[in-house]
């Protein structure tokens, strides 16, 4: 790659200016973790870090604050959400590149780009008017006839169906991810050769064992990518969750229970915190999401980083 | 071509200074309480027409109001959730009530009309607890022997915010009930033995409206303005009463309101004989050293003292009395403050 | 059950499940859409582009302010975000191109993109609204403006690369410096890529709400000061689903039809470039 070596002073500034540029991502990560951590600053120092995660104290009173409720809830909602949207997902991608009439591929393909599109504020909302009343009359009601009196799986279904718990925001956060999961998935299936999938095809191979055999092991690296993405999506989602989650900072075993997570409770009280214990605490809680998503998504990049190489290797 | 950009971006920004400049005198910024956001917008809607200032005030939350102007992140803050005078003072704040209102728990029960449910302050305490389970308890039923009230579950549905109705109502509870004084205690968030949160009253409202068998605790305003079921409570002075203008009325009668403690009091288990138990005031807060703007802020009210006392009773808030109103003009000039 | 009879029930099953969770993925989506659909248009009057909002209980508020204020924060949002993004990607790809910075900043702009969006509300938080002592327009835009960075950055440097480097030795070769080869060669390449970068970030943030709850902030009244508090539609749908006013409910619907249809018409722009331009 010849560069021309005779630097133009003009060059030299666009270089730098560009150079900048670039760097803002460097200097915005670090800015965000210097100023939470510093903003925390009071929390950490009275509370710990590992007190901090296991306490479920969150109260305001006795100004004693602890990370787990939220935390909890971060986590039960992100992978119920993922144990519905994954699968669902999957199957879509399999049915738009490999089921689906040639004239539906196209229409179908873009509906699932433009659902990814649609703002999570959006989902809440119908979340709360349209699907919370639904869960509450029908939807839960039955789950809890069907499965309440089961030993062990039966404790999950407790309590009085109100719509606006675990299980909706579960559920709305899967819906908001399966167009997201679903495209990703169809563009990774795409990448298969189709002279690799020919020549199964040619010896006789159903479709299912294409996808089994031929697709799934080609793809199976952006779709991990896909899924990662897809929980890093799910672990900071305010809005698809604030209006049905119940904002309650309890442990709970039942999904039928309201609860919160961090996203929530800095949404909703973020600007009332009216101690300085107070706030630093909710900020203490934004830097463990920024800390969880940072981590999770760093550790899939470097999966995702030595599987490609091994690959073309 | 990037240079260009940058040019009509410099150009656009440069143009848009004066407009600001403009704008920014006319508007004043307040936010916090829940409680007395539909009195402040209605008045603030008649003053913008009569004056053409703009006072946007932003329902948040008492904590909000609290914090913000804590912060000086806005022009005046707003808590139902009294401040105490040494705290203002660390502070460096003004306080003083706008108006007089009431929190009332709200029910959503097939079949139970407005007012037709009857609670006492332990009754409802042990609800709030999570102990009084569901509706078809004995300590519910033997109170309300004409209400056929169901077996179902009760939910509690409570702020998910901070909140000075939720400051007034964990007052009147920590006052009059010794298990919650010692399990939750009072405070603009506390942490809630049961149920779920909404964010606001207008959160609770709306949660309670969507819920059935459900029991919360909005402003009156709130229960009025979405026709929902307020109950009956037993006061100080043992007489079941439904929540009223005259009932609040009688509770701010025997309120003491000193100037020279910022205002600073509860309304909550009033003595009167037909007071309503759960009154309070809401107070503006205002950042001591900020003169000019303070000033508008409180020709807005001193405008609403004078204008807005129909629209109050319409909304059935209290206005204050005029002696009070007199004081509180007179804490303002002592303050350097006059309108 | 022969081998080969056990194949095919195999397949059938499979495939029948795949299409199951196709039809249940794409019913939900369908439900919503329709539900939004059929409540917005109801909702949708003249009031609601002409008015500013009402207190609760007074009839015929809008949305004026919220409309203004949202086309304004993103506006100002795109302006600050695309050329820091752009000019970002154009190191990346141009003169860092295989270094191991450039890399790193990749990897690290990806990681970015999945920053919770509240996350940077409060960072903004505490670096522009409480020293500034106000919440402004300004303090959204900027929080917009972060999470739309490493979204330009990283299809700029995408579609950079696209451009064949013999391109550039060719302009080289005139003895063009490298900038002007980047600005009148390569940009002009992958302009129509990079449109479609833009737009698609700008669809991101149009919908987003979680990021102006602390920045932004909001404001009952018509306002043009981005040094103040701002009105957003996002923000508005959040207070208005949340109440407990019917009025709100119906206005929170319309809002978020507009909203869907304008992020879905600027998706579908985007898109219809990309189409147009490689196909041919």
């Amino acid at each position: 790659m010849a560069v021309p070596q005779k630097k133009d002073p003009l060059d030299r500034l666009f270089m730098i200016v560009t150079a900048t540029a670039a760097i803002s991502v460097i200097v915005i990560l670090t800015g965000i973790f210097v100023v939470l951590l510093s903003e925390s600053s009071l929390a950490i120092s009275r509370f710990g870090f590992f007190r901090f995660l296991a306490s479920t104290d969150w109260n305001p009173v006795t100004e004693s604050f602890g990370a787990a409720t939220a935390v909890f809830g971060t986590i039960v909602t992100t992978l119920i959400a993922l144990l519905i949207a994954v699968p669902t997902a999957v199957g879509i991608a399999v049915f738009v590149t490999e089921i689906a009439p040639d004239f539906l591929k196209g229409p179908i393909g873009i509906a699932i780009e433009l659902l990814a599109a649609i703002p999570s504020i959006i989902y809440g909302m119908w979340g709360l008017f349209t699907l919370a009343p639904l869960m509450a009359q029908h939807v839960e009601p039955f789950l809890q006839r069907t499965f309440g009196d089961l030993p062990i799986v039966g404790a999950l279904f407790q309590g009085t169906p109100m719509g606006i718990d675990i299980f909706s925001a579960s559920v709305i956060l899967s819906i908001m991810i399966i167009p997201f999961t679903a495209s990703i998935a169809r563009d990774s299936f795409n990448l298969t050769p189709a002279v690799v999938k020919e020549s199964a095809y040619g010896i006789g191979a159903t479709k299912w064992e294409v996808v089994k055999s031929v697709v799934l092991p080609y793809s199976k690296l952006g779709v991990f990518g896909g899924v990662v993405l897809s929980l890093g999506r799910a672990l900071g989602e305010t809005m698809a969750v604030a209006f049905v989650l119940g904002n309650n900072h309890v442990i709970t075993a039942s999904l039928f229970d309201a609860a919160s997570t961090i996203t929530v409770t800095l949404a909703n009280e973020f600007t009332e915190a009216d101690s300085d214990i107070y706030l630093s605490s909710l900020f203490y809680l934004a830097l463990v999401l920024f800390l969880l998503s940072f981590i999770i998504l760093a550790i899939a990049k470097f999966v995702l980083l030595r599987a490609e190489k091994r690959y073309s290797r | 071509m990037k240079i260009k950009i940058f040019g009509l971006v410099l150009a656009l920004l440069t143009a848009l200074v004066p407009l600001q400049t403009a704008d920014a005198a006319e508007t004043l910024n307040g936010a916090g309480a829940s409680f007395p956001y539909p009195l402040y917008s209605a008045w603030a809607y008649a003053y913008q027409k009569a004056t053409g200032v703009r006072v946007n005030y932003q329902s948040i939350g008492s904590g909000g109001g609290q914090r913000q102007i804590v912060e000086r992140t806005v022009d005046f803050g707003a808590s139902d959730d009294p401040v105490a005078p040494a705290q203002l003072k660390k502070d460096t704040l003004l306080q003083f009530p706008a108006v007089i209102g009431a929190i009332t728990p709200v029910v959503n029960l097939p079949g139970v009309k407005d007012g037709q449910l009857r609670l006492d302050a332990e009754a409802l305490c042990r609800i709030f607890l999570g102990e009084i389970k569901r509706w078809d308890d004995a300590r519910l039923t033997a109170m309300n022997p004409g209400l056929k009230l169901p077996g179902k579950e009760i939910t509690v549905i409570h702020r998910a915010d901070g909140s000075g109705t939720t400051a007034i109502f964990t007052h009147y509870l920590s006052e009059t009930c010794n298990a919650w004084k010692t399990k939750t205690g009072e405070g603009k968030a506390v942490q809630w033995p049961a149920g779920i949160g909404g964010k606001g009253n207008e959160g609770v409202a709306n949660y309670v409206k969507r819920t059935s068998h459900s029991i919360g605790y909005v402003e009156f305003a709130y229960a009025k303005q979405n026709k929902l079921a307020s109950v009956s409570l037993k006061n100080r002075a043992g007489n079941f009463v439904e929540p009223s203008f005259a009932s609040f009325e009688n509770a701010a009668e025997t309120a003491g309101f000193d100037a020279n403690k910022d205002f600073h009091a509860w309304l909550t288990n009033a003595p009167g004989k037909n007071a309503w138990p759960i009154a309070g005031a809401t107070f503006i807060l205002l950042a001591k050293e900020k003169i000019d703007v303070n000033k508008k802020t409180i020709q807005f009210f001193d405008w609403a003292f004078e204008q807005g006392d129909d629209t109050a009773r319409k909304l059935v808030y209290v206005p204050l009395p005029p002696a009070l109103k007199n004081k509180i003009r007179a804490y303002w000039k002592s303050k350097g403050l006059s309108p | 059950m022969t081998r080969e009879q056990k194949r095919k029930i195999e397949n059938i099953a499979a495939l029948s499940l795949s299409s199951l969770a196709a039809a249940f993925g794409l019913f939900w989506l369908v439900f919503i859409l329709g539900d939004v659909l059929v409540h917005g248009i109801g909702a949708l009057t003249p009031e609601l582009f002409l008015n500013d909002p009402a207190p609760p209980g007074i009839e015929g508020g809008g949305l004026r302010h919220a409309f203004l204020g949202q086309i304004m924060i993103t506006f100002f949002a795109t302006l600050i975000g695309v050329p820091v993004g752009v000019l970002g990607g154009t190191y990346l790809a141009e003169y860092a191109r295989g270094t191991k910075l450039a890399r790193v900043i990749g990897i690290l702009a990806d990681i970015m993109v999945s920053v919770p969006s509240i996350v940077i509300g409060t960072f903004i938080y505490a670096l522009l609204v409480r020293p500034l002592g106000h919440f402004s327009g300004w303090a959204g835009s900027v929080a917009l403006a972060v999470i739309m960075i490493p979204v330009v950055l990283r299809t700029t440097e995408d579609m950079l690369s696209l451009v064949p480097w013999t391109l550039r030795e060719a302009a080289f070769a005139l003895g063009a410096p490298h900038y002007k080869v980047i600005v009148q060669v390569v940009y002009r390449g992958a302009a129509t890529g990079i449109l479609t970068g833009v737009l698609l970030s700008i669809a991101r943030v149009a919908g987003e709400t979680a990021p102006l709850l602390f920045t932004s902030f909001n404001n009952n009244f018509f306002s043009t000061d981005m040094n103040g508090p701002m009105a957003s539609l996002t923000v508005a749908v959040f207070q208005y689903a949340m109440g407990p006013f019917e009025e709100w409910h119906a206005q929170a619907w319309a809002a978020s039809l507009i909203i869907t249809l304008f992020i879905l018409t600027v998706t579908i722009a985007g898109r219809a470039i990309v189409r147009w331009r490689y196909k041919s």
